[in-house]
């Protein structure tokens, strides 16, 4: 025997040893994401997504850990920052899934970036549960490995045209941002109004970033619609409220797509806010398990989680943790399970249909009394709906 | 009549709001060739500080404008010092200021921009602050953006005064025009220099604090801003406090008026299709001399 082979002998023993007892112990379930802690996404993505991941793999760990098949395994989350930059999420997912071989993904924020990780997703079969994604484009793609926990557009808008036809609604003006979401809201709306047989009045858009509205306000005040309905992203909705205010504009109904749930629109606009409809889904008193989740946030993040995709993304979490529980960390068993059980989550049960969340229903939400009250349909109502909307404050 | 005045006044107000944002650059770029890309993030380092001050400690936003004008003045006197003072004094043209401070202005804007983020987070932030509307010629507009375009107005037409008649101002422009002239006939430009463009600096923080009071904010907020600025000033013909004002009110009442008459998805092609018909007649600006 020569001196090399001795000495690799004895490096193998050594390893050996070393390795064993870490064997012993089971190592983390690694679970990779890329999300925007920088840049324009980064306001959406640190209020609604990332903030519940850290806080799920907290609670998980502090259990014990993720239960695999009955085994109890620490989680490992592996996340980095996106800069709001499609290609560098696009590519981080690719390294995550090609090279760092995480066990799991959980998604990026927002429809658009979905939207370009969907492809990869079903090449490498990592099954995704988004929390902030929604079109049908997305869903038309057929993804099996793609699940949209959002309510689709189709499925808001027509809870909206319930709730006008319900109070009896004849005229709506509306304006939509020039972009996808905006494009595939105002369709949806257009339609469900029609079913409803209510009238539209006026529909404009304008583009992404726009700094004043008013004029446009003031031609709507001017034709006197019966409601109003903006939709909008956070920027956007923030400056439709303050400038209707400001110009006097008080149809029955006010509503602003997204943003109006988040906690800083009742911050930043304060008790203007009150009667002002939105995209919403929940609030801590929709049961006991939305009150422990909202606590649980407040307590972790010292900031109240927001009232619409803030819960599908822990819903997403719970749906994952259930799975793995079921079937383990094999992607393709975990994949089938996911798209066809049920799930008992902090929004209510979830069942997917061709990536589709099909339990959730369409919901309207009002700021009343400083809480974003559910208010259509009405058997998940948790609170009554001010109607018609109070004069500004 | 009132539908007029009312479609005059919005145009008015947003413009005032553009001069706003492009006062402070004005006199950095305008005045001194100084590209600080980072204009836009001392605006919302303007806009964080009175949102903490308002929400943590209470202060009233209007009455802590002068506070964040010193703030931001002493911080810009600290920001020349470290990082533009030495190309000021080296290069021998203002054109080579021109470009080498453009690559400082990119790394304060990085730096300055990711120290938000790591303080206060991405969450959007905001508070309610005289939004109550207020009454003129049977218009109505919210009180936040009047004090805004008032503000605009005051500072565009003390700076236009101040370069104009002042010995301050001609000592201002004479050291744009000839650095060693200046210094012949007796002007302190190691003073000067350093103070006005920490007058920039301040500038954009009184801006960035009355934005805070219309606008959410977010520590990303600062780049529209700089463009937004850019454009008004290069408009405006750069250096001047009148164009600087002008650029801003023709751009608002360009977007107000097309608003109305087109679509607002039109607001981006008509904003700079307005721009580039001004460069095309006048390449130096409007007020350009």
């Amino acid at each position: 025997m020569n001196w090399t082979s001795a000495i690799k002998a004895i490096a193998a023993a050594l390893s050996a040893a070393m390795l064993a007892p870490a064997l012993a112990q089971d190592s983390p379930v690694r679970i990779g994401y890329a999300i925007a802690r920088t840049g324009p996404w980064s306001a959406g993505a640190q209020v609604s997504q990332e903030p519940n991941y850290i806080m799920w793999a907290e609670q998980v760990n502090a259990a014990g850990g993720l239960s695999v098949k009955g085994k109890k395994r620490k989680v490992e989350l592996i996340g980095f920052d996106d800069r709001s930059e499609a290609e560098t999420m696009v590519r981080t997912y690719e390294k995550l899934m090609t090279s760092d071989k995480v066990d799991l993904i959980l998604p990026p924020w927002g429809t658009g970036a979905n939207f370009a990780v969907m492809p990869l997703v079903q090449k490498h079969g990592y099954p995704m549960l988004a929390p902030t994604a929604t079109g049908r484009k997305l869903l038309e793609m057929k993804n099996p490995y793609f699940f949209a926990l959002l309510q689709q557009p189709d499925r808001m808008m027509d809870a909206l045209a319930e709730y006008l036809a319900a109070r009896s609604i004849k005229t709506v003006a509306f304006i939509h941002v020039d972009e996808l979401f905006g494009l595939e809201q105002a369709s949806a709306l257009e339609k469900s109004l029609k079913a409803k047989n209510i009238q539209i009045i006026e529909k404009k858009s304008y583009p992404l970033g726009v700094k004043d509205l008013q004029p446009v306000l003031n031609d709507i005040k001017a034709k006197n619609p019966d409601a109003f309905i903006s939709l909008s992203y956070p920027p956007d909705t923030f400056l439709v409220t303050g400038q209707a205010k400001a110009i006097g504009f008080n149809p029955k109904v006010f509503y602003a797509a997204v943003g109006t749930a988040f906690p800083v629109y009742r911050d930043k606009m304060g008790p203007m806010a009150e009667g002002v409809m939105g995209l919403g889904t929940w609030n801590p008193k929709m049961s006991p398990q939305a009150k422990a989740y909202f606590d649980a946030h407040v307590a972790r993040w010292k900031k109240e989680p927001d009232r619409w995709a803030s819960a599908h993304a822990w819903a997403g979490l719970q749906i994952l943790q259930q799975s793995v529980e079921k079937v383990g960390l094999d992607r393709k068993a975990l994949r089938d399970h996911i798209a066809s059980a049920e799930f008992d989550t902090v929004i209510g049960k979830i069942r997917f249909r061709n990536g589709e969340n099909i339990s959730t229903p369409g919901v309207v939400s009002q700021w009343s009394g400083g809480e974003f009250e559910v208010v259509w349909p009405p058997q998940n109502a948790t609170g009554p709906s001010l109607f018609p909307k109070p004069a500004w404050k | 009549m009132t539908f007029w005045i009312e479609l005059v006044a919005t145009g008015l107000i947003t413009g005032g709001i553009y001069a706003l944002v492009a006062l402070g650059l004005n006199l950095q770029y305008g005045l001194m060739r100084v590209m600080n890309i980072s204009h836009g993030e001392f605006l919302m380092l303007g806009a964080y500080l009175t949102w903490l001050a308002h929400t943590v400690f209470g202060v009233d936003p209007v009455a802590f404008l002068p506070v964040v004008a010193i703030l931001l003045f002493v911080l810009g006197l600290a920001v020349y010092r470290l990082c533009f003072q030495r190309i000021v004094r080296t290069s021998p043209s203002v054109e080579v200021i021109e470009a080498r401070s453009l690559l400082i202005g990119f790394g304060l804007m990085y730096l300055v921009q990711n120290a938000a983020y790591l303080a206060w987070g991405a969450d959007m932030r905001g508070y309610s602050y005289l939004s109550d509307p207020v009454q003129i010629a049977g218009a109505r507009f919210a009180g936040n953006s009047l004090l805004a375009f008032g503000f605009a107005m005051v500072a565009s037409l003390s700076m236009l005064a101040l370069l104009r008649w002042t010995m301050l101002g001609k000592a201002v422009r004479a050291m744009m025009q000839s650095p060693a002239g200046a210094q012949l006939v007796g002007i302190d430009t190691r003073v000067l220099h350093p103070a006005v463009f920490g007058l920039g600096l301040a500038l954009a923080g009184v801006a960035g604090a009355l934005l805070s009071m219309i606008y959410e904010i977010t520590p990303g907020m600062g780049e529209p801003y700089t463009v937004t600025a850019l454009i008004v000033i290069t408009l405006g013909g750069l250096g001047s406090a009148a164009g600087c004002l002008a650029g801003g009110l023709l751009l608002g009442l360009v977007e107000a008026f097309g608003m109305h008459f087109t679509s607002p998805s039109l607001k981006m092609l008509l904003s700079y299709g307005v721009f580039i018909g001004v460069l095309l007649a006048r390449p130096k600006g409007l007020f350009a001399r």
